[in-house]
C-alpha cells in the first residue's frame, strides 16, 4: 500500500493537491493586486485626507475703484464622523464656541453618520475669532475649512450685483466640477462672472493614521494644489450714483437705468423695491430669502431687465424715426388735433395744445393724434399693398431699436420684453384687422412690452444720433485685456442718423421751450427728454421718462419707469432729473425735490391687498 | 562534522528565507521611526531577532540528536504533550476567547504548537508499526484516536482554530493507503458540519445518506443491491408516514418518518455486513451513525460554544452579514492592504495600511498583509513560492525515506504547514474565515517559531539519518 505504483500514485496526487492550494491562493492574490483596483483607492481613502483649499471670491469694484463687493474670511465647521472620539466630547462646549444650537449639531452628526468616511459639514460663517477659540479646544474628527462670504460695504445693488448661494442638485448636474457645499454665484453679476469670480480650488492631500491623527503631507506634497483667488472685476457702475437713485427709488415700484452713451456702460440700474445684499450672507440668509421672497412686492425680482412695461408716450420717438425713414412723413408735416384722434366711432384723445403742429412741436407737447396719423401712414404704405406687409416692415424696424428681443447684455436673466407679429393680430382677429385696430400701438400702449434697460437703451440710440453699443455692467476683468467683442461694436437702427436731429430738437424743446418736460431743464447742461405716461388696467397710470444730456456729446442716457406714479412728469421725470444733475455736475442743487421725491410713496393695490 | 552530513540544503536555506522574510515584515510592521532607540528590545522585531537566534539553537540541538531517539521519544512527548494541553485548560491564561496560554511573565506559550510536534510522532510511530495496516478498522480506529484527544482537548479550550489544524492529518492518511471513498465521505461530512446550521434536518439527512450509501458503492461496488437499498428506505419512510398520516394526523412528520426507515435500515445494512463479510461497511456505518449523533449538535456548538466574535467571523466569511467596521474589519483592511499592493508594491516602510495602523494584527496573524503592501505581487508570489517549495520538498524527503516512520512524519510536517499557509493566506484575502491561527516562521512569537522550527528539523534529522545510512551502505 505504502510503496510501488499506488504509493506513487497518491504521491502525485498529493503534489497536485498542494499546487491546487497554492494555485488557489495565487490566483485570488493575482485579482485582488493585479486586476481590481478598488483596493488602492480605498488605501486612500483609509490613508488620505484631502483638504479642499477654497480660493477667495473675487473682489468687485464700481467704476471709480470703490468696492462693491468684497470677500471676507469666514470658515465651515466639518466633521468626519468616524474620526469623532468614540468616548463622546463635550457637545455643550462645542456649541457655545461655534454658536449653534445643540438640536442643530445632533441633527447634523446624525446625517454625518450616515456616510461615516466622508466630510460633512456641521455648520458655516464661522468667524475668525470663534475659529481661534475651537482651535484651542481640539475636537477630534472637527475641523475648520477656510472660505469667503460676501460683504457688501454700500448695501447697493441687490439685484444688480446677485447673491452667492450653496451649489443644489440642479447646478450639479449641469456643472459637474461643482461639488456640494461648495458656493456659487445665483444672479446678477454674481451669476454672470462666475468663472471669473470663482478661481480654483486647490488641494492639500495628507497622511492620517487609524485614529484619524495627521502624519504630513502625502508624496512630499507632490499632487497638492495652490488655490488661485478669483478675479477681481471692475464694474460700470458709479456706487454713488446707485444709491442716490435707490434712496430716490424708495417706497416705489419700479426701475430707473442710466447709459453712457458713447460706450454702453451702465452706470446705475436701480430695481425697485430692492434689498439689503448682506441679508443674503451668513446664517440668518434662509430666514432672510423666505421673508423677501414672501414680499408681495418682488424685491428679487429684477424689473430693470426682467419687467415688460408699456413704453408709453416714450415709444412717440421711435414712431417719429420709422416715418421719416420711410418716406411717409417729413419734419415739417402738419396735423390738426381737436383734442385727439378721431375716426369713426374710435378715438384716442390728447390733451389741450395748440393745432395744427409740426413733428418738433408734437414730439414736445407729446401729441397722440399727430403719431397715429404717423403710424397708420406707415402700415397703410401703399408701397406694401397691405397693412398686414407694413406692420411687418415696422416692426422689423422696431426690433432694430433692440425692443422685442434681448440686447445681448452681460445679464442672464434679461427678457425679450414683447412686439406683438402679425400672427398674434391674426388670432386675435381672426386674421381681419387693420390700422386702426392696432392704433395704440402708436402711442406705445397696447401689447408692447418693454424692459426698462431697452428703454434706457432707446435714450441712447437717440444721443447717439443712430446706434448704440450693447449696454453691460462690467467694465474690466483682472487679467483680460479686453470684454467680449460685442461690446465694442455700434449696433445701427435702420433708420438713418441724419433723422435723429428733428426728433432730438423735439425733446430738447420739450424740456427747455414749450414741452411736457420742462421740470427737467438744468441750466447750462442741455438736458433732453420725453415725458411717458402708461395707461394700465390696476390703478394710476405708469410714470415714465427718457432723457439723455447734454444735448451734444452726451454722458448719460437714462429712463427711470415708476408703477402708478401717474403723469410722466410728476414722479419719473424728478427723478431722471435729479440723478442727471448729479451725476453730471455732482452736487444736489434742488435738495427740497430730493425731499419731495424721498417722501413720495406710492399706493400700489395691485402689490399690497 | 558527521552531524550534518546528510542534511537536506534546501529545505535548510528555505526555512532561512522564509525567517529572513518573516523578520523584514516584522520590522516593516512594527517600526516606529520617533522611537528614540531603533535598536531598543522593546520593538518587536529586535525581540523576534534574538527568538531567531534561540530557535537556529533549538535547530541544532534538534539535528545533534540522534533518530532513534525521536522515535523513541514519539509516545513520551505525545502523552506530555496531552498533560500540557490539559494543564492549560486547567489554570491556562485566556486570551481572545482561548483558554490556551501559559503565561511566564511577558512571555507567552501555546502549549498547542508543540501538542502539533507530539502528534506528528505520535501517528508516525503508530502507523509504522510492523503489523499496522489502514484498512483494518481496528488500526484506523487507532489513527482516529491519536488524532481525536488532542483535537477534543484543544476544542475545548476553545481554541477551534488551531483544532482544527490536526484536521491537515487526513492528508498522511491519504497517503498511507486511506482509501479514497473514506476521504472523500469525511471532508464531505465535515463541509456538511459547517455549514449545517443552514441547512434543514431533512436535507442534511438526505445528503447524509446519499454521501454514504454512495461512498460505498465505490469502496464495494454492487450498484442494483444500492439502489434497491436507497429504494427501500424512501419506500419505508414514505409507507411510514402514510400510515401515521391515516392513524393520527399529525403525529409524525416525514423527517421523523426518515428517521425511523434509516434507523431500521442500519440494522439491516449491520446484518448484511455481518453475512457478506464486507468489513468497510462497518466503518461507513460508524462515520454515518457518528455524524447522525453529531450533525444536530453543530447547531448547538454554533450557538452556545461559538463566541459571537467566531459566530461572525463565519457569518460574514459566508456572505450572511456584512458590517465593515465590526467583524468584517479586520478581513477589510487586511484586503485593502493587500489589493493596494499592485504589482510591485509600495516599497519598505511606505505602505501607509501597515505602517499607520489600519490592519489589525499585522505582525503577527495578518504579516501576510505587510508583505503584500509593501512588496506586492512579486513579494506574495515569492513567499507563496517558498512555502509551496518547502513543501514539497518536505514531501519528496518522506518519499525517499527507508522507514514508514520517516515518510509519515515528513508528510505530516508537510500537511501541518500546507494547512497553515492555505487557512493563514486565506483568511487575509478572503477565501477562509479568519481563524487565529500563525503563518509560519513568519508571525511574530517565539513560541510558534521555534515549535515551527523543530517540527521542521526534526523531519531533516530523519531524512539525514537515511540518506547517511544509505551512503554508508554503498561505501
Amino acid at each position: 500500500m505504502n510503496g510501488g505504483a499506488d504509493g506513487f500514485m497518491r504521491m502525485r496526487t498529493l503534489q497536485v493537491v498542494v499546487l491546487l492550494v497554492f494555485g488557489i491562493l495565487a490566483a485570488r492574490l493575482c485579482y485582488l493586486q493585479l486586476f481590481d483596483t478598488k483596493y488602492d483607492e480605498l488605501a486612500k481613502g483609509n490613508a488620505l485626507r484631502r483638504e479642499v483649499l477654497y480660493p477667495p471670491r473675487g473682489e468687485v469694484y464700481d467704476r471709480n475703484g470703490e468696492f462693491l463687493v468684497q470677500s471676507r474670511e469666514c470658515y465651515d465647521l466639518m466633521v468626519v464622523a468616524r474620526d469623532m472620539d468614540r468616548r463622546g466630547f463635550d457637545t455643550a462646549l462645542l456649541c457655545s464656541v461655534v454658536g449653534i444650537s445643540r438640536d442643530k449639531l445632533e441633527r447634523e452628526l446624525r446625517k454625518a453618520a450616515s456616510y461615516p468616511r466622508a466630510p460633512h459639514m456641521i455648520t458655516n460663517y464661522i468667524s475668525k475669532e470663534e475659529k481661534l477659540r475651537f482651535d484651542e479646544c481640539n475636537f477630534r474628527g472637527f475641523y475648520t475649512v477656510y472660505r469667503t462670504v460676501r460683504q457688501y460695504p454700500r448695501k447697493i445693488g441687490g439685484n444688480l450685483l446677485g447673491y452667492v448661494g450653496e451649489v443644489n442638485a440642479s447646478i450639479l448636474r449641469r456643472y459637474p466640477d461643482y461639488q456640494m457645499g461648495e458656493y456659487v454665484g445665483v444672479s446678477g453679476v454674481e451669476s454672470a462672472y462666475e468663472p471669473e469670480l470663482r478661481g480654483r480650488k486647490g488641494v492639500r492631500i495628507e497622511e492620517k493614521d487609524a485614529h484619524g491623527a495627521i502624519k504630513g503631507s502625502y508624496m512630499e506634497g507632490r499632487f497638492d494644489t495652490v488655490p488661485i483667488p478669483g478675479k477681481a472685476i471692475v464694474c460700470t457702475i458709479d456706487a454713488r450714483l446707485q444709491l442716490f437713485a435707490e434712496e430716490l427709488m424708495k417706497g416705489k415700484v419700479g426701475a430707473a437705468v442710466a447709459i453712457e452713451p458713447s460706450t454702453g456702460e451702465i452706470l446705475m440700474m436701480v430695481s425697485s423695491p430692492t434689498y439689503d445684499p448682506d441679508e443674503l450672507v451668513g446664517r440668518e440668509r434662509g430666514n432672510n430669502y423666505v421673508r423677501i421672497m414672501n414680499d408681495p412686492r418682488h424685491p428679487l425680482f429684477n424689473r430693470a431687465v426682467s419687467a415688460r412695461y408699456p413704453p408709453g408716450s416714450t415709444f412717440k420717438i421711435v414712431q417719429g424715426l420709422i416715418g421719416m425713414q420711410e418716406g411717409v412723413l417729413k419734419p415739417s408735416d402738419r396735423y390738426p388735433c381737436n383734442g385727439g384722434y378721431h375716426v369713426g366711432r374710435l378715438s384716442m384723445k390728447c390733451h389741450e395744445h395748440p393745432s395744427p403742429l409740426d413733428l418738433r412741436f408734437a414730439v414736445s407737447t407729446s401729441c397722440n393724434a399727430y403719431f397715429c396719423y404717423v403710424f397708420r401712414d406707415i402700415l397703410d404704405n401703399p408701397k406694401y399693398g397691405s397693412v398686414k406687409e407694413g406692420f411687418d416692415v415696422w416692426k422689423e424696424y422696431v426690433e432694430s431699436f433692440g425692443f422685442g428681443r434681448k440686447l445681448g447684455s452681460d445679464f442672464l436673466n434679461e427678457t425679450n420684453g414683447y412686439v406683438p407679429d402679425r400672427a398674434f393680430y391674426d388670432r386675435r382677429y381672426r386674421g381681419s384687422w387693420n390700422s386702426l385696430t392696432v392704433l395704440s400701438l402708436a402711442i406705445g400702449q397696447g401689447e408692447l412690452g418693454c424692459t426698462p434697460l431697452q428703454m434706457a437703451n432707446l435714450a441712447a440710440i437717440v444721443a447717439n444720433r443712430g446706434y448704440y453699443y450693447i449696454p453691460h455692467i462690467v467694465r474690466h476683468v483682472e487679467g483680460q485685456d479686453s470684454l467680449d467683442r460685442r461690446f465694442y461694436e455700434k449696433h445701427y437702427t435702420k433708420v438713418d442718423p441724419k433723422y435723429f436731429e428733428p426728433i432730438v430738437e423735439g425733446m430738447w424743446s420739450s424740456v427747455n421751450v414749450d414741452g411736457s418736460s420742462r421740470g427737467a431743464q438744468l441750466p447750462g447742461l442741455d438736458v433732453c427728454g420725453k415725458t411717458g405716461t402708461a395707461q394700465n388696467p390696476r390703478g394710476r397710470d405708469h410714470s415714465t421718462f427718457l432723457s439723455f444730456a447734454p444735448r451734444d456729446n452726451p454722458k448719460i442716457a437714462i429712463s427711470v419707469y415708476v408703477e402708478n406714479g401717474g403723469w410722466g412728469a410728476s414722479a419719473a421725470l424728478p427723478i431722471a432729473s435729479l440723478i442727471e444733475e448729479y451725476y453730471l455736475t455732482d452736487t444736489i442743487r434742488r435738495p427740497w425735490l430730493v425731499e419731495h421725491i424721498k417722501n413720495m410713496n406710492i399706493y400700489y393695490p395691485v402689490y399690497d391687498k | 562534522m558527521r552531524i550534518f552530513d546528510g542534511v537536506d540544503r534546501w529545505t535548510v536555506l528555505l526555512y532561512l528565507l522564509i525567517v529572513a522574510a518573516g523578520c523584514l515584515s516584522i520590522f516593516s510592521a512594527s517600526y516606529d521611526p520617533e522611537a528614540a532607540d531603533p535598536f531598543s528590545f522593546d520593538h518587536f522585531y529586535m525581540k523576534q531577532i534574538v527568538w531567531v537566534g534561540f530557535a537556529f539553537v533549538v535547530g541544532l540541538v534538534v539535528l545533534l540528536l540522534d533518530d532513534r531517539f525521536y522515535h523513541m521519544l514519539a509516545y513520551p512527548a505525545y502523552i506530555g504533550g496531552l498533560l500540557l494541553l490539559l494543564l492549560a485548560l486547567a489554570v491556562g491564561k485566556e486570551v481572545n476567547g482561548a483558554k490556551a496560554w501559559f503565561e511566564f511573565g511577558s512571555f507567552r506559550v501555546q502549549p498547542v504548537e508543540f501538542a502539533k510536534i507530539a502528534t506528528a510522532l505520535a501517528l508516525a510511530r503508530v502507523m509504522s508499526e510492523y503489523s499496522f495496516s489502514i484498512s483494518r478498522p481496528g488500526d484506523l480506529m487507532k489513527v482516529g484516536m491519536v488524532i481525536c484527544i488532542p483535537l477534543g482537548i484543544i476544542i475545548l479550550q476553545n481554541d477551534t482554530g488551531s483544532g482544527i489544524v490536526l484536521c491537515s492529518f487526513l492528508f498522511v492518511l491519504y497517503r498511507e493507503g486511506l482509501n479514497k471513498w473514506l476521504c472523500i465521505p469525511v471532508l464531505l461530512i465535515a463541509a456538511l458540519f459547517i455549514f449545517s446550521f443552514l441547512l434543514t434536518p431533512l436535507t442534511l439527512l438526505v445528503v447524509l445518506i446519499l454521501v454514504c450509501t454512495l461512498s460505498e458503492v465505490m469502496m464495494n461496488g454492487m450498484w442494483r443491491s444500492r439502489v434497491v437499498f436507497l429504494a427501500g428506505i424512501g419506500l419505508t419512510a414514505g409507507v411510514l408516514f402514510a400510515v401515521a398520516a391515516l392513524i393520527a394526523p399529525g403525529a409524525i412528520d416525514f423527517y421523523h418518518a426518515l428517521l425511523i426507515a434509516t434507523l431500521l435500515a442500519v440494522v439491516f445494512a449491520l446484518v448484511y455486513a455481518l453475512r457478506a463479510n464486507l468489513r468497510n461497511i462497518y466503518i461507513m456505518l460508524a462515520i454515518f451513525v457518528g455524524s447522525l449523533v453529531f450533525l444536530p449538535t453543530t447547531g448547538y456548538i454554533f450557538e452556545s460554544i461559538l463566541k459571537e466574535h467566531q459566530q461572525n467571523r463565519i457569518l460574514s466569511f459566508l456572505g450572511l452579514r456584512s458590517d465593515p467596521l465590526g467583524a468584517d474589519y479586520n478581513v477589510n483592511q487586511a484586503k485593502i492592504a493587500i489589493g493596494s499592493g499592485g504589482l510591485f508594491g509600495k516599497g519598505l516602510l511606505q505602505g501607509t495600511q501597515i505602517k499607520y495602523g489600519f490592519v489589525p494584527e499585522r505582525h503577527t496573524d495578518f504579516i501576510f498583509c505587510t508583505v503584500g503592501e509593501e512588496w506586492g505581487f512579486v513579494g506574495t508570489m515569492t513567499v507563496l513560492a517558498l512555502f509551496c517549495l518547502l513543501i514539497l520538498r518536505l514531501m519528496r524527503m518522506g518519499e525517499r525515506q527507508e522507514e514508514p516512520f520517516g515518510r509519515i512524519y515528513c508528510y505530516s510536517v508537510a500537511a501541518i504547514l500546507l494547512f497553515h499557509v492555505l487557512v493563514n493566506v486565506g483568511m487575509t484575502i478572503g477565501l477562509m474565515p479568519v481563524m487565529g491561527i500563525p503563518l509560519p516562521f513568519m508571525s511574530y512569537g517565539g513560541s510558534s517559531l521555534i515549535a515551527f522550527t523543530i517540527l521542521v528539523f526534526i523531519a531533516i534529522r530523519l531524512d539525514a539519518s537515511t540518506r547517511q545510512f544509505s551512503w554508508t551502505n554503498h561505501y
